[in-house]
């Protein structure tokens, strides 16, 4: 049976009141022709007739192996089992799970159960956040953080409920928990459909298809800052800072909405990729370019940027506007506020036990020396290590290993040729209390 | 093999065609009949000389059958499904003289029990006992995890099996005098027909069993899947389990099956997946994802070899002996029903 013919199974998780039904009936309304089966735990109001939706218990089965991380869910075994057998398959499964769930028994029993592996793929984990109460829920819950660090897509709903501050820095908190995770944002769970469903999370060579890399990227800007602009020379003003220098890009077109923000902010971090040009206090900035401006003189100084027709301008801007004071003045001198901002790093650091640990490395490793240190850093914190993905460079070998794990489930196979790619490795794990120095080390002595 | 061919004792007689996958399928106790549900929810009975439909209803269980149980001396059998529902049927009537309603959720189990005079159900965590007019009995408080299977051990001791633990039910007071407990999910159940040796296969991989009279039990590991095929012979001396491409068979004689090599069945080229012997003999029936039967004929050792094979389209979901043992029937996941005779 080849991999086509699985039926993809999402799973949504999220607190009580997070806006799961909310999602699963929106998902239901737009994908009317399709045929899909809900699998619910938490008896929501589906309000959609056409689905089949099955109420079922989570009941969580153990193996007598002893090993706490081989854990599967009985009723979804049972449940999709007897769903396989229908001669009319289903496109789709949705898995809504009670808001105390731990997501790790789910995802394991897409491989751990072979009957269940050879007929569904796991597709994705999107996990609702409520972002007028995941601060405190963080802080109390486990499980609460379990489903922030096993999300493949992270759906920060209820933006209405706070501020723009405290949603930057909601969003820079679930960021330093999970990197891998899309993070979006909506009211009343309002996403595109096609960013919580068919993401093919757990399908590495597919996924890395889509998007070369499965660590959301770190933005080597601090802040953003929209503005709606007529045509003309407008002046950026800053104050002393601190630091001597700082990096700019002016990007044309910038929409004000989250994705246009997402989107804008992607494209930046090619810019910020490409190596920077100088600007002098009284330079003009063009747009789209990677511009350090000159700030280690004394006192305010003051840059332009031009403006050829009506327009509404992004700033990325290295450090936050706050840290220098900066200004935008129009033409008339006049300061022009921004019509939309948007803070992409942390302004504190919180101590969550949940976080993750990206490394990235050139050159090769020794796979022997790579299976020992993996192998016993999952026997001893499996439990702990919620998931695992990775790129790796095998010495000797023309073709990029990938694996991606959930606990102390690994699943390794060849991808691709690197062909003229610089062969570099790429690892990240998420999970709680995890000693980061000491895995960088373990990793590094893998190397050859 | 190709498909639709069959050798050796097995003579083909004839087929039908239901809507779905066959879900449960059994022979009416004089073998006059046989009866089918499905996933789509019909009920199909055939007569059991020409094949010929004598009636069907394709929408008796919303959502779709789940169990059937044939009464073992009256035309009666009982049908369970999705809807929460379980009807009883009278085979000359061709519609349920009675509708029992239990509720939301899904009823997993049913079963007559031996003298006819109790039927049980499952639903969830919950058991429920009927007379057999329909009338509730008792039902049981609720059981650690969803029932997964459900065995008479004699018309009064009815066993329940779930995750971790397989319970004991005296079927008059609905008390439970005998509890097992096990750390491992119990996915199938087969009793031995003296009602001492309760056996079930577990999700990772092992067949594990109790023997009431000693209170001993056993696990029998090293099965490459999950066994969910299970049969005892009708002299409880062989207990034929799947788990894997071959039909693995413990042997209880002598001090068996303890510290014993089995017997292994291996002709099948997926997993076994319907398992059932003939009501006399140690005639043993196997099926498997591969669309594969095979009738061997075993010795008390538990070694075997096949008599007879035949190919159908797709998995096998149910293998069943006419009560006389000189036909048996063949569900496969396509909906197909083929009969053979048995030489």
């Amino acid at each position: 049976m080849n991999a086509e013919a699985k039926v993809p199974v999402t799973i949504l998780t999220g607190f009580l009141g997070s806006g799961k039904t909310t999602l699963l009936n929106k998902i239901l309304s737009e994908e009317h022709g399709k045929r899909i089966a809900v699998i619910e735990n938490e008896f929501g109001e589906v309000g959609i007739d056409q689905a089949l939706v099955i109420e079922a218990d989570e009941e969580i089965f153990e193996m007598s192996n002893g090993c706490i991380c081989c854990t599967v869910r009985g009723d979804l075994i049972r449940v999709l089992g007897n769903l396989m057998k229908r001669r009319d398959k289903f496109d789709y499964v949705l898995v809504e799970t009670t808001g105390l769930a731990d997501p790790g028994p789910v995802a394991q029993t897409f491989f751990m159960d072979d009957e269940i592996r050879e007929e569904f793929a796991l597709d994705g984990i999107v996990t609702l956040v409520d972002a007028g109460h995941i601060n405190q829920q963080l802080g109390r819950s486990d499980e609460s953080e379990e489903q922030v660090a096993f999300a493949d897509v992270l759906v920060l709903n209820k933006t209405d409920l706070v501020d723009d501050a405290t949603l930057d820095d909601l969003e820079a908190r679930l960021r330093e928990m999970n990197r891998m995770a899309r993070v979006v944002r909506c009211e009343q769970a309002e996403v595109p459909v096609d960013t919580v469903l068919n993401l093919s999370a757990f399908n590495l060579e597919e996924a890395l298809e889509r998007r070369p890399t499965f660590l959301e990227p770190e933005y080597p800007f601090e802040w953003t800052g929209v503005y709606q602009l007529s045509p003309g020379r407008y002046q950026l003003d800053l104050a002393e800072g601190p630091d001597p220098a700082m990096s700019l890009v002016v990007r044309p077109g910038q929409v004000l909405d989250d994705a246009g923000l997402r989107e804008g902010a992607e494209w930046c971090v090619r810019r910020y990729a490409e190596p920077t040009c100088s600007v002098d206090v009284g330079g003009v900035v063009k747009a789209g370019e990677h511009a350090c401006l000159e700030l280690s003189s004394a006192g305010r100084k003051s840059f332009f940027f031009d403006v050829a027709a009506e327009d509404t301008v992004g700033l990325f801007t290295q450090h936050t506007a706050e840290e220098f004071d900066l200004k935008l003045r129009g033409p008339d001198g006049e300061e022009v506020p921004p019509s939309a901002e948007r803070t992409w790093v942390a302004q504190h650091e919180h101590d969550d036990e949940v976080g993750s640990i990206a490394i990235e490395r050139d050159g090769d490793v020794d796979p022997e020396k790579l299976n020992r240190w993996l192998g016993k850093l999952l026997q001893e914190r499996g439990v702990d290590i919620f998931r695992t993905k990775g790129i790796i460079s095998i010495a000797g070998d023309p073709m990029r290993m990938v694996f991606q794990g959930v606990h102390m489930l690994l699943d390794a196979q060849p991808d691709r040729p690197w062909g003229d790619d610089p062969r570099r490795n790429q690892l990240v794990l998420i999970g709680r209390n995890l000693d980061e120095q000491a895995i960088r080390e373990g990793f590094d002595a893998c190397l050859l | 093999m190709t498909e639709g061919k069959v050798t050796g004792v097995l003579q083909s007689d004839w087929s039908a065609a239901i809507q779905d996958y066959p879900m449960a399928s059994c022979w009416t106790h004089d073998g006059g009949a046989l009866v089918v549900c499905d996933s789509a929810g019909g009920v199909y009975a055939f007569d059991s000389q020409q094949g010929e439909l004598l009636w069907s209803e394709q929408s008796a269980h919303e959502g779709g059958a789940l169990a059937m149980s044939m009464h073992p001396r009256e035309t009666l059998f009982a049908t369970a499904g999705q809807d929460g529902k379980i009807l009883i049927w009278d085979l000359s009537e061709a519609r349920p003289r009675c509708c029992i309603e239990i509720g939301s959720g899904w009823v997993e189990n049913l079963l007559w029990s031996p003298d006819g005079a109790q039927l049980a159900s499952s639903h969830g965590r919950e058991i429920q006992i009927f007379a057999a007019d329909g009338t509730e009995q008792w039902r049981s408080d609720e059981h650690l995890s969803t029932v997964s299977a459900l065995g008479w051990l004699n018309s009064k001791e009815l066993v329940s099996t779930c995750y971790g633990r397989v319970t004991i039910f005296d079927s008059g007071t609905g008390g439970s005098d005998q509890r097992f407990e096990w750390k491992g999910s119990l996915v199938s159940l087969a009793l031995s027909p003296d009602g001492d040796v309760i056996a079930c296969g577990s999700q990772d991989n092992s067949v594990h069993f109790w023997r009431r009279s000693t209170g001993e039990d056993s696990m029998m590991s090293g099965y490459p899947g999950k066994p969910t095929a299970l049969a005892f012979d009708s002299t409880g001396t062989l207990l034929a389990t799947g788990g894997g491409d071959a039909v693995t068979v413990w042997s209880f004689e002598g001090n068996g099956p303890e510290g014993t090599y089995p017997g292994s069945l291996e002709l099948h080229e997926r997993a076994v997946s319907a398992l059932s012997f003939a009501p006399d003999g140690l005639t043993l029936a196997s099926g498997g994802r591969d669309g594969l039967v095979f009738v061997w004929s075993l010795q008390s050792d538990g070694q075997g070899r096949p008599e007879g094979a035949a190919m159908l389209e797709s998995v096998l979901a149910e293998v069943c002996w006419r009560p006389d043992g000189k036909a048996l029937a063949a569900l496969d996941g396509e909906g197909i029903v083929t009969v053979w005779t048995v030489s």
